[in-house]
């Protein structure tokens, strides 16, 4: 789904880093990438990708580009307040992902959404 | 500070790694909890690490001025937010950026502990990260040792 930027710098970082260091993983990433935070057991460390992953929303500033988690029930993203696909037992309606559909609208498991 | 680690996956037998830290500003106290890392830009308004189940203690390697890791929050905010998060203590490894311990220094008052690292006794902590070695910190007051235990007047 992320297209990450493989291979390594002479430096020793991850293809797409600008800088990194050996315990914090990519600290800056090349122009245009965005820098997400990986959790491994006890590790988290920077990596440097095209887009963000599931479950992350890309947000674009001068210093640097981050992704950043989406709410709490939704799979996949536009931004912090716009869901595109909800996590198994929520409902999609009108970006939002909700545990019931208002009336007039029924839940759709397959779908994910209120129809 | 006094830094007792020891490895969830040992014997029970052997004896926990004991280090040394510096309490930041009015910070001291006791704290335990699992080590977590955080890295650097993960303690920054706009991102949200993933909250942690169990009780917590995270340790953050400081990067030197000269790799640019944009800074976004003063170090005490940093501390304040991984506080917030659910963190029984934050440990700072300073060892590349010695200007971290003047920034910390008068930093009033924090609900729990923030514990200033560095060299060796860093080296051994963000070792055990690296290998992912899961373990349990123990931060505590180092007793002085008095010089004169039977006297209560020096001259």
């Amino acid at each position: 789904q992320h297209k990450q930027v493989t291979g390594v710098s002479s430096q020793g970082c991850q293809g797409g880093c600008q800088t990194c260091s050996v315990y914090n993983g990519c600290l800056t990433c090349k122009p245009k990438l965005f820098i997400h935070l990986e959790r491994d057991g006890m590790r988290q460390f920077g990596v440097c990708l095209a887009s963000c992953p599931n479950g992350f929303y890309g947000t674009r500033s001068p210093d640097r580009n981050d992704c950043i988690k989406c709410g709490s029930e939704c799979d996949s993203c536009f931004n912090r307040n716009f869901c595109l696909r909800c996590r198994a037992g929520s409902y999609l309606h009108k970006g939002k992902c909700t545990e019931s559909c208002p009336d007039g609208l029924v839940p759709s498991d397959t779908m994910k959404e209120c129809v | 500070a006094m830094i007792k680690v020891s490895l969830l996956k040992q014997e029970p037998t052997s004896r926990p790694i004991t280090l040394e830290g510096v309490f930041a500003g009015g910070s001291a106290g006791y704290a335990e909890g699992k080590l977590m890392q955080s890295h650097p830009l993960s303690l920054c308004n706009t991102s949200e690490d993933d909250r942690q189940e169990t009780f917590f203690i995270s340790i953050v390697k400081l990067e030197s001025p000269e790799s640019k890791v944009p800074q976004c929050l003063p170090l005490l905010d940093k501390a304040r937010l991984a506080l917030q998060r659910g963190a029984q203590a934050v440990i700072f490894d300073i060892t590349d950026d010695p200007g971290a311990a003047q920034e910390l220094r008068d930093s009033g008052l924090l609900p729990r502990p923030v514990v200033l690292v560095k060299s060796s006794d860093a080296e051994q902590l963000m070792g055990l990260v690296n290998k992912n070695e899961e373990a349990k910190v123990f931060i505590d007051i180092m007793m002085e040792t008095q010089k004169w235990p039977h006297y209560d007047v020096g001259i």
